[in-house]
């Protein structure tokens, strides 16, 4: 691997480890769309901050535009405030509007923008080590590098910091703001850490991309755990691995990078939907066969306790009369009879069941609950 | 006279033109157990949340043991309804109860030694100290009601401030929550419940406040609850503005 | 994007034509999408249109508009069912499922999109007119095709009147009727589908959904009857379309799609502004007039009754009390009760009525 390479992918992890660790936050609080409005909002900010600034590398650019991330939240919360459009209308008004004034300004000023419509979608990650950073002739990397290593130890130190008060306000922002913890300054502090991972994010993989390692790394690993500071460290660890995945399929399929990412992330969502320990598909399905056996089983028991003993009994026990009775088909008998031996509640002989001790208990409990 | 522990005056709110509540006055004398009655729209819950300025009132003022609300924060407790938070939310029991505690701890800090113990004893005191470490989604309602009371007990705060800790709760629950409320009453707390069944009023409360977007009555339960008082109350909105229609 | 040469009469009446078709059809479908809070569901269509229109393309070889709305359409509604699956078996929220899947889905159109572009036939040029669209591409044919769709779309969406109006309105009452609705929702997202991908080569993947949500939340202010309220959300929509298209196509390097939002937003502004009843203007100057009328008679009334409710001393009350009674800023009217004498401002801003301002009330 080259040294290219590795660059590359740590850019690709530091970046993707930065959007789950603020994106846990935002799923939990349903927000995830918002990531979607400040990611395409940011593009207006990066393009107005350069015609002040007249520089694609100033610090000023990164604060800018993080700074019309936070605009754009308090532009849809003015809409929704005016009670004359809901809020989801109110993020689809705001942000196509903004990421088109900013479209168009990249559209009609290319040559000056040093941006162009295939770095808004895809980032240039492929491209990131050549832009590098010297401090007094020293190479210390790759820009982006750089910007992702400080906006990563950014939100880490916040979330390190204010851990309890953004999952206080995140879970239940009456309680806090009745504590004093002040839930509308932690939001607009959520959403300027938000404002600033994206604008990292977007230099590396584009605009709608940051959207997929905000969310869908996040919501995985809300599958997969129940305790938030689990959730946390378990989609950081799934960005990274999307990440590192996603640029060897690129390699693999010569196609973009971020776009591998992001398949990627739905690929990781998707596993966790499917094999998530008690509460993924899988797992729902294996409890309800489970249920239904049970509840066969416990029918079976019922049925044979109420004809034990009594003239009938040996009529309706019968193996091959059991289906008429019951109103199950060939199948399920079999199969049902086979489980309830296995489980040592029934035995037959010459073609007639018995309840053994164990059956007659269950068909008791089954009964009482 | 002694100070109330709760005191609201001229309380005034109002979403967009429609006055919610207007012109309330409550006051409730410490080591009580109050119910806030009334029929659906009057008000109930934002008084509660107007008290603690989750709802910003167009006027008036909510004095808790004599002095603004905002400066006696760390005295008041409140239990939301159960539907207001996401019982999916990845977390558990012991760390819900902990809530309680934050705003004690303060900006940064991290829970102690001692806001563990009390948020352990708060849990023994409602009957749930098993479910500690349970996933919050896993919890039934009388459970989840008793968790959100254990998380108000771990504030240690005089006013209690609670919206319907009845609501859908199992019998056992509902008796272990009066008898929590009368021995927090016991201890000089004072209680306040927004409350909808009627039949239990006299039996848990001592006072009554009737409302319906006005104070139609308060006082003691035999005071409060006259045919009268009931008719302007759940007569309709335009009984209680009396000579108004209403908006 | 490239610069165009100024087009001739008739190409600009086909994308004129092209992008109206796609503002009535996203316009009339867009209101329902708006009323049922479903605006979010057309972005997660639309960004999922993309591999869609790169798949059509891989597997056909052509380039022929509809194949690729087909494409686009399959893909878009694949989404939505992604969508409704996550947030049915697990605890993920819809806001979460609508973004984990039009990223992925974007993603995974952007990964064929430049898998295409690198493979030595490279004859995809012109599939990144699905990005950000690109109006002057359109060709009769296109256009022929995107109001055949959209008719079809209207036809049904006028077939289902009134089961989408109880959809959109109160989807368990019709649940209760009897009224199958899941069905009709999901026809419902098949109609948005296909409002979508009509657009998809004039405004671009990217955009679309706005053009879903902005003629319809324009048209809502200025009507409350949903009729009036769809044909206006379609006539805005094909307004915005024909005036972004133009502009677009007659000024050298102004991308489609992005112009025809911005005139679509535009309309959706002056409507928040200006509409007669709900607007915001109209909503100030009501407030204004109320004030104005309110006699000073009548706040010193609301004064007097005040007093009477609350017993004991007289204690006054404060502006925004008498305000929620008459549903009006009384504030001036109490200043000049004050210049006569017949209320008094308390140090703790409260108003009091004075002895003249109780014989004034008992006398009138």
């Amino acid at each position: 691997m080259t040294s290219g390479q590795l660059e590359i992918i740590a850019i690709a992890s530091l970046t993707s480890a930065a959007c789950a660790l603020v994106g846990v936050f935002l799923v939990l609080r349903r927000m995830s769309l918002v990531s979607d409005a400040i990611t395409h909002s940011v593009l207006l900010g990066i393009v107005l901050a350069f015609f002040v600034t007249q520089s694609t590398t100033s610090p000023l650019l990164l604060v800018a535009a993080a700074l019309t991330g936070v605009v754009t939240v308090a532009l849809v919360e003015l809409v929704t405030r005016t009670r004359l459009v809901r809020e989801d209308a109110a993020i689809g008004l705001v942000f196509p509007v903004l990421f088109s004034i900013g479209v168009i300004l990249v559209s009609r000023y290319a040559g000056s923008v040093h941006l162009d419509i295939d770095t808004v979608l895809l980032g240039e990650l492929a491209f990131a080590p050549f832009d590098r950073v010297h401090v007094g002739g020293v190479d210390l990397g790759p820009a982006a590098l750089v910007t992702m290593a400080v906006v990563l130890a950014v939100d880490v130190a916040a979330l390190t910091l204010f851990w309890k008060e953004l999952k206080l306000t995140t879970f239940d922002p009456a309680l806090a703001l009745s504590l004093g913890l002040a839930p509308t300054a932690v939001t607009y502090g959520l959403m300027s850490l938000v404002s600033l991972t994206a604008v990292g994010a977007f230099n590396a993989v584009g605009s709608i991309l940051t959207v997929a390692l905000m969310v869908a790394p996040p919501a995985a690993a809300y599958l997969l755990s129940d305790r938030l500071w689990r959730v946390t460290l378990l989609a950081a660890a799934i960005g990274v691995g999307c990440a590192v995945a996603g640029y060897w399929l690129a390699f693999v399929l010569d196609a973009s990078i971020a776009g591998c990412i992001a398949a990627c992330c739905g690929a990781a969502f998707a596993l966790a939907w499917a094999f998530a320990p008690g509460r993924g598909i899988l797992a729902g399905a294996r409890r309800r066969a489970r249920q239904r056996v049970d509840f066969a089983l416990a029918m079976l028991a019922i049925h044979l306790a109420t004809h034990e003993g009594r003239p009938e009994a040996e009529e309706e026990s019968r193996l091959d009369r059991l289906g008429a009775h019951l109103r199950w088909d060939e199948g399920r008998i079999a199969h049902v009879v086979a489980a309830a031996q296995r489980r040592g509640l029934v035995v037959e002989q010459a073609g007639v069941l018995a309840l053994t001790e164990r059956g007659r208990r269950l068909a008791r409990q089954a009964i009482t609950f | 006279m002694t100070t109330a522990a709760l005191e609201v005056t001229d309380l005034t709110v109002a979403y967009g033109d429609k006055p919610v509540l207007w012109d309330v006055d409550v006051e409730v004398p410490v080591g009580t157990l109050t119910a806030i009655v009334g029929p659906n729209g009057a008000g109930k819950t934002t008084l509660l949340r107007s008290i603690l300025g989750l709802v910003k009132p167009a006027a008036g003022q909510a004095l808790v043991l004599g002095r603004p609300y905002r400066e006696q924060r760390r005295l008041v407790a409140y239990v939301p309804q159960r539907g207001s938070v996401d019982w999916d939310f990845p977390t558990d029991v012991r760390d819900v109860v902990l809530m309680g505690r934050y705003g004690r701890i303060g900006w940064v800090r991290r829970p102690g030694r001692r806001d563990r113990e009390a948020a352990d004893e708060a849990l023994r005191q409602l009957g749930i100290e098993h479910l500690a470490s349970r996933q919050i989604s896993q919890l039934s309602g009388g459970q989840q009601q008793r968790v959100f009371l254990a998380r108000a007990l771990v504030q240690e705060a005089e006013l209690y401030l609670m919206d319907e800790p009845f609501q859908g709760v199992d019998a056992t629950t509902e008796l272990a929550i009066v008898e929590l409320l009368r021995a927090l009453r016991e201890h000089g707390k004072t209680i306040v419940c927004v409350h909808h069944d009627l039949q239990t009023v006299a039996e848990y409360f001592d006072r009554v406040v009737l409302l319906n977007v006005r104070t139609v009555a308060a006082g003691t339960v035999e005071e409060v609850f006259t045919e009268e008082n009931l008719r302007l109350a759940y007569g309709g909105r335009s009984a209680a503005f009396g000579r108004r229609n209403g908006p | 994007m490239t610069a165009l040469l100024p087009l001739d009469d008739y190409t600009l009446r086909v994308v004129v034509l092209g992008a109206a078709t796609l503002g009535v059809v996203a316009g009339a479908l867009g209101t329902f999408a708006v009323l049922r809070r479903q605006a979010l569901v057309g972005d997660a269509i639309s960004h999922a249109a993309l591999p869609g229109v790169a798949l059509a393309y891989l597997l056909t070889g052509s380039k022929s508009s509809l194949l690729l709305m087909i494409g686009a359409a399959l893909t878009g509604f694949a989404a939505v069912l992604l969508v409704t699956a996550v947030v049915r078996t697990t605890r993920v929220k819809q806001d979460a499922a609508l973004g984990i899947w039009l990223s992925v889905f974007f993603g995974v159109g952007l990964v064929l999109l430049t898998w295409l572009q690198r493979r030595p036939d490279a004859s995809q040029a012109g599939l990144d007119r699905f990005l950000f669209g690109q109006a002057a591409t359109l060709l009769r044919e296109d256009v022929v095709t995107m109001a055949a769709a959209g008719a079809l779309a209207l036809l049904v969406l006028l077939a289902l009147w009134k089961e989408l109006k109880v959809l959109a309105f109160d989807h368990e009452f019709g649940a209760t009727l009897g009224l199958r609705m899941r069905l009709v929702d999901v026809v419902l997202v098949g109609l948005l589908v296909v409002a979508i991908v009509i657009g998809l080569q004039t405004v671009g993947a990217v955009l679309m959904a706005s053009m879903i949500v902005a003629p319809a939340a324009a048209a809502r202010q200025w009507t409350d009857r949903l009729g009036a309220m769809t044909v206006l959300a379609a006539a805005f929509g094909a307004l915005a379309g024909a005036l972004g298209a133009v502009a677009s196509a007659e000024v050298s390097r102004l991308p489609t799609g992005p112009t025809i939002v911005v005139v679509a937003t535009a309309l959706v502004a002056v409507s928040l502004l200006a509409a007669p009843r709900r607007g915001l203007v109209a909503r100030a100057v009501r407030s204004r007039r109320a004030r104005e009328r309110l006699g000073l008679a009548q706040v010193l009334a609301d004064l007097a009754q005040l007093e009477q409710v609350h017993e004991g001393p007289a204690r006054g009350h404060h502006a925004a009390t008498v305000g929620a009674m008459e549903q009006a800023d009384v504030l001036p009217a109490l200043v000049e009760l004050e210049r006569r004498g017949l209320v008094e401002r308390t140090p703790d801003d409260r108003w009091l009525l004075t002895d003249r301002g109780r014989s004034e009330v008992s006398r009138a």
